[in-house]
Protein backbone atom coordinates (compact mmCIF):
# COMPACT_ATOMS: atom_id res chain seq x y z
CA UNK A 1 0.00 0.00 0.00
CA UNK A 2 1.44 3.41 -0.84
CA UNK A 3 2.55 5.55 1.70
CA UNK A 4 1.48 9.49 1.06
CA UNK A 5 2.54 11.35 4.23
CA UNK A 6 3.28 11.32 7.57
CA UNK A 7 -0.06 10.31 9.67
CA UNK A 8 -0.77 12.32 13.12
CA UNK A 9 2.34 13.73 14.28
CA UNK A 10 1.37 12.35 18.28
CA UNK A 11 0.37 9.12 16.68
CA UNK A 12 1.56 6.20 18.26
CA UNK A 13 4.16 8.46 20.11
CA UNK A 14 5.63 7.50 23.22
CA UNK A 15 5.05 9.75 26.20
CA UNK A 16 8.95 9.83 26.32
CA UNK A 17 11.46 9.24 24.00
CA UNK A 18 12.98 5.71 24.47
CA UNK A 19 16.09 4.20 23.12
CA UNK A 20 15.02 2.85 20.09
CA UNK A 21 13.75 4.80 17.06
CA UNK A 22 10.94 3.65 15.32
CA UNK A 23 9.55 4.79 11.99
CA UNK A 24 6.95 7.44 12.09
CA UNK A 25 3.59 6.02 11.04
CA UNK A 26 2.33 7.01 7.41
CA UNK A 27 -1.16 7.27 5.82
CA UNK A 28 -2.20 4.93 3.22
CA UNK A 29 -2.72 6.74 -0.25
CA UNK A 30 -6.32 5.57 -0.39
CA UNK A 31 -6.95 6.33 3.18
CA UNK A 32 -9.87 9.04 2.13
CA UNK A 33 -11.61 6.60 -0.28
CA UNK A 34 -11.60 3.77 2.21
CA UNK A 35 -14.91 2.25 3.76
CA UNK A 36 -14.29 3.00 7.46
CA UNK A 37 -13.34 6.64 6.38
CA UNK A 38 -16.02 7.00 4.16
CA UNK A 39 -18.70 5.93 7.38
CA UNK A 40 -16.38 8.58 9.60
CA UNK A 41 -17.00 11.50 7.00
CA UNK A 42 -20.98 10.52 6.78
CA UNK A 43 -21.20 10.22 10.47
CA UNK A 44 -19.39 13.59 10.55
CA UNK A 45 -21.35 15.81 8.11
CA UNK A 46 -24.27 15.04 9.94
CA UNK A 47 -22.52 17.79 11.99
CA UNK A 48 -22.77 20.88 9.75
CA UNK A 49 -26.94 19.23 9.54
CA UNK A 50 -27.14 19.69 13.00
CA UNK A 51 -25.66 23.45 13.02
CA UNK A 52 -27.99 23.94 10.68
CA UNK A 53 -31.14 22.91 11.86
CA UNK A 54 -30.67 24.02 15.70
CA UNK A 55 -30.00 27.83 14.12
CA UNK A 56 -33.20 26.79 12.60
CA UNK A 57 -34.93 26.44 15.82
CA UNK A 58 -33.56 29.14 17.82
CA UNK A 59 -34.50 31.48 15.33
CA UNK A 60 -37.95 29.70 15.10
CA UNK A 61 -38.23 30.21 19.32
CA UNK A 62 -36.90 33.78 19.02
CA UNK A 63 -39.27 34.61 17.10
CA UNK A 64 -42.28 32.95 19.00
CA UNK A 65 -40.83 35.18 21.67
CA UNK A 66 -40.66 38.36 19.63
CA UNK A 67 -44.54 38.05 19.17
CA UNK A 68 -48.17 36.88 16.76
CA UNK A 69 -46.00 39.16 13.40
CA UNK A 70 -42.47 37.56 14.12
CA UNK A 71 -44.29 34.23 14.37
CA UNK A 72 -46.40 34.28 11.37
CA UNK A 73 -43.42 35.47 9.26
CA UNK A 74 -41.62 32.46 10.56
CA UNK A 75 -43.61 30.47 9.87
CA UNK A 76 -43.77 31.72 6.20
CA UNK A 77 -40.11 30.84 6.27
CA UNK A 78 -40.53 27.83 7.17
CA UNK A 79 -43.19 27.10 4.54
CA UNK A 80 -40.49 27.63 1.69
CA UNK A 81 -39.82 24.58 -0.43
CA UNK A 82 -36.19 24.69 0.29
CA UNK A 83 -36.72 25.30 3.81
CA UNK A 84 -38.49 22.10 3.95
CA UNK A 85 -35.96 20.37 1.66
CA UNK A 86 -33.63 20.91 4.39
CA UNK A 87 -35.76 19.89 6.90
CA UNK A 88 -36.58 16.56 5.54
CA UNK A 89 -32.62 16.20 4.84
CA UNK A 90 -31.99 17.14 8.62
CA UNK A 91 -34.92 14.80 9.87
CA UNK A 92 -33.11 11.82 7.46
CA UNK A 93 -29.47 12.71 9.10
CA UNK A 94 -31.42 12.29 12.86
CA UNK A 95 -32.31 9.16 11.73
CA UNK A 96 -28.83 7.68 10.50
CA UNK A 97 -27.02 9.37 13.61
CA UNK A 98 -29.84 7.94 16.26
CA UNK A 99 -29.38 4.28 14.23
CA UNK A 100 -25.55 5.20 13.86
CA UNK A 101 -25.44 5.64 17.55
CA UNK A 102 -27.59 3.02 18.74
CA UNK A 103 -25.06 0.24 17.00
CA UNK A 104 -22.62 1.74 18.99
CA UNK A 105 -23.87 2.41 22.18
CA UNK A 106 -24.11 -1.07 23.76
CA UNK A 107 -20.45 -2.21 22.62
CA UNK A 108 -19.30 1.53 24.24
CA UNK A 109 -20.78 -0.36 27.72
CA UNK A 110 -18.29 -1.16 30.60
CA UNK A 111 -18.45 -4.62 31.21
CA UNK A 112 -19.95 -3.77 34.84
CA UNK A 113 -20.61 -1.08 37.31
CA UNK A 114 -20.49 -1.92 40.86
CA UNK A 115 -22.44 -5.01 41.30
CA UNK A 116 -24.56 -4.34 38.36
CA UNK A 117 -24.45 -5.27 34.68
CA UNK A 118 -25.78 -3.61 31.05
CA UNK A 119 -28.98 -5.63 30.03
CA UNK A 120 -27.56 -8.22 26.85
CA UNK A 121 -26.98 -6.41 23.48
CA UNK A 122 -30.33 -6.71 22.31
CA UNK A 123 -32.31 -5.98 25.21
CA UNK A 124 -30.14 -2.62 25.17
CA UNK A 125 -30.94 -1.95 21.58
CA UNK A 126 -34.72 -2.75 21.93
CA UNK A 127 -34.65 -0.20 24.79
CA UNK A 128 -32.93 2.64 22.97
CA UNK A 129 -35.57 2.00 19.90
CA UNK A 130 -38.30 1.98 22.68
CA UNK A 131 -37.29 5.39 24.01
CA UNK A 132 -36.71 7.09 20.47
CA UNK A 133 -40.27 5.85 19.25
CA UNK A 134 -41.66 6.68 22.57
CA UNK A 135 -40.32 10.50 22.67
CA UNK A 136 -40.82 11.04 18.76
CA UNK A 137 -44.79 9.96 19.12
CA UNK A 138 -45.41 11.89 22.71
CA UNK A 139 -43.59 14.93 21.27
CA UNK A 140 -45.21 14.83 17.69
CA UNK A 141 -48.80 14.34 19.58
CA UNK A 142 -47.94 17.38 21.69
CA UNK A 143 -47.00 19.92 19.17
CA UNK A 144 -49.16 18.76 16.55
CA UNK A 145 -52.87 19.15 19.00
CA UNK A 146 -53.54 15.95 19.60
CA UNK A 147 -53.26 16.18 23.78
CA UNK A 148 -53.13 19.33 25.34
CA UNK B 1 -1.86 19.14 20.61
CA UNK B 2 -0.20 19.15 24.06
CA UNK B 3 -1.35 17.52 27.20
CA UNK B 4 -2.00 20.59 28.72
CA UNK B 5 -4.11 22.02 26.31
CA UNK B 6 -7.39 23.57 27.54
CA UNK B 7 -9.78 21.28 24.69
CA UNK B 8 -7.98 17.97 26.85
CA UNK B 9 -9.14 19.84 30.13
CA UNK B 10 -12.55 20.49 29.09
CA UNK B 11 -12.93 17.33 27.38
CA UNK B 12 -14.88 15.61 29.92
CA UNK B 13 -17.72 17.87 29.74
CA UNK B 14 -17.30 18.23 26.05
CA UNK B 15 -17.47 14.72 25.87
CA UNK B 16 -21.40 14.49 28.10
CA UNK B 17 -22.60 17.51 25.96
CA UNK B 18 -22.12 15.68 22.66
CA UNK B 19 -23.21 12.44 23.86
CA UNK B 20 -26.04 14.08 25.45
CA UNK B 21 -26.65 16.08 21.58
CA UNK B 22 -26.34 12.65 19.80
CA UNK B 23 -29.11 10.78 22.44
CA UNK B 24 -31.37 13.01 23.73
CA UNK B 25 -31.11 15.99 21.84
CA UNK B 26 -31.62 13.91 18.24
CA UNK B 27 -34.48 11.72 20.40
CA UNK B 28 -36.10 15.04 20.23
CA UNK B 29 -34.96 16.99 17.34
CA UNK B 30 -37.19 13.80 15.15
CA UNK B 31 -40.82 15.10 16.37
CA UNK B 32 -39.41 18.88 16.40
CA UNK B 33 -38.40 18.36 12.70
CA UNK B 34 -41.27 15.90 11.73
CA UNK B 35 -44.27 18.81 13.26
CA UNK B 36 -42.73 22.18 13.57
CA UNK B 37 -40.76 21.84 10.28
CA UNK B 38 -42.01 19.27 7.93
CA UNK B 39 -46.03 18.48 8.55
CA UNK B 40 -47.12 22.16 9.69
CA UNK B 41 -45.34 24.16 6.87
CA UNK B 42 -47.02 21.59 4.31
CA UNK B 43 -50.43 22.42 5.72
CA UNK B 44 -51.32 19.05 7.26
CA UNK B 45 -51.98 20.13 10.64
CA UNK B 46 -55.14 22.05 12.09
CA UNK B 47 -53.86 25.50 11.40
CA UNK B 48 -54.71 26.28 15.99
CA UNK B 49 -52.51 23.59 16.45
CA UNK B 50 -49.01 25.68 16.40
CA UNK B 51 -50.78 28.77 16.01
CA UNK B 52 -49.23 31.68 18.39
CA UNK B 53 -50.73 31.47 21.63
CA UNK B 54 -51.16 27.45 21.64
CA UNK B 55 -47.36 27.55 20.66
CA UNK B 56 -46.66 29.95 23.14
CA UNK B 57 -48.53 28.48 25.89
CA UNK B 58 -46.52 25.18 25.51
CA UNK B 59 -43.05 26.58 25.28
CA UNK B 60 -43.46 28.78 28.08
CA UNK B 61 -44.34 26.33 30.39
CA UNK B 62 -41.81 24.35 32.90
CA UNK B 63 -41.78 21.35 30.72
CA UNK B 64 -42.00 23.20 27.32
CA UNK B 65 -39.07 25.32 28.33
CA UNK B 66 -36.78 22.06 29.39
CA UNK B 67 -37.65 20.04 26.33
CA UNK B 68 -37.28 23.45 23.96
CA UNK B 69 -33.18 23.60 25.78
CA UNK B 70 -32.59 20.53 25.29
CA UNK B 71 -33.77 20.76 21.33
CA UNK B 72 -31.99 24.08 21.26
CA UNK B 73 -28.78 23.63 23.16
CA UNK B 74 -27.60 20.01 22.96
CA UNK B 75 -27.43 19.14 18.99
CA UNK B 76 -25.10 22.52 19.19
CA UNK B 77 -22.52 20.26 20.81
CA UNK B 78 -23.37 17.37 18.80
CA UNK B 79 -22.69 19.36 15.85
CA UNK B 80 -19.58 21.14 17.34
CA UNK B 81 -18.18 18.10 18.42
CA UNK B 82 -18.92 16.14 14.69
CA UNK B 83 -17.55 19.26 13.14
CA UNK B 84 -14.60 19.30 14.96
CA UNK B 85 -13.53 15.36 14.17
CA UNK B 86 -15.01 15.81 10.44
CA UNK B 87 -11.90 17.84 10.36
CA UNK B 88 -9.15 15.29 11.93
CA UNK B 89 -10.90 12.55 10.05
CA UNK B 90 -10.54 14.59 6.75
CA UNK B 91 -6.16 14.69 7.65
CA UNK B 92 -6.66 18.44 9.42
CA UNK B 93 -5.45 17.23 12.50
CA UNK B 94 -2.81 19.56 12.79
CA UNK B 95 -5.36 22.59 13.01
CA UNK B 96 -7.26 20.76 15.75
CA UNK B 97 -6.81 23.70 18.64
CA UNK B 98 -7.88 25.64 15.73
CA UNK B 99 -11.15 23.81 14.58
CA UNK B 100 -12.26 22.59 17.82
CA UNK B 101 -11.76 26.09 19.53
CA UNK B 102 -13.70 28.17 17.35
CA UNK B 103 -16.51 25.07 16.89
CA UNK B 104 -16.89 25.33 20.91
CA UNK B 105 -17.07 29.05 20.80
CA UNK B 106 -19.43 28.73 18.23
CA UNK B 107 -21.48 25.98 20.60
CA UNK B 108 -21.23 27.95 23.11
CA UNK B 109 -22.81 31.44 22.05
CA UNK B 110 -25.53 29.57 19.90
CA UNK B 111 -26.17 27.92 23.74
CA UNK B 112 -26.49 31.09 25.01
CA UNK B 113 -28.58 32.41 22.82
CA UNK B 114 -30.61 29.43 22.63
CA UNK B 115 -31.07 29.85 26.67
CA UNK B 116 -32.18 33.94 25.84
CA UNK B 117 -34.72 32.39 23.26
CA UNK B 118 -36.33 30.10 25.64
CA UNK B 119 -36.12 32.78 28.85
CA UNK B 120 -37.79 35.23 26.96
CA UNK B 121 -41.05 33.05 26.00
Amino acid sequence: MAATKPAHPDAMAPRTAGPTRTAAPMQPASWKTSPRMKAYARFGMTGWVYLIASISAIVIVWALGSGPEAYEQMQGVLAKPLVILFHVIALISVGFVLIRFFGLFPKAQPARIGPAKPPPEPVLKVMLYAAWAGITVALSVILAGGIF
Amino acid sequence: MSQGHPLLKLEPLIWFLFGQGIMIGSMLMTGWLLVVCILNPLGMLPPEALGYERAQALGSSLVGRVVLLGILVLPVWKAAHHIRHFFIDRGHAEKDGLIGGTSYTVATLLSIFAVVAVVRL
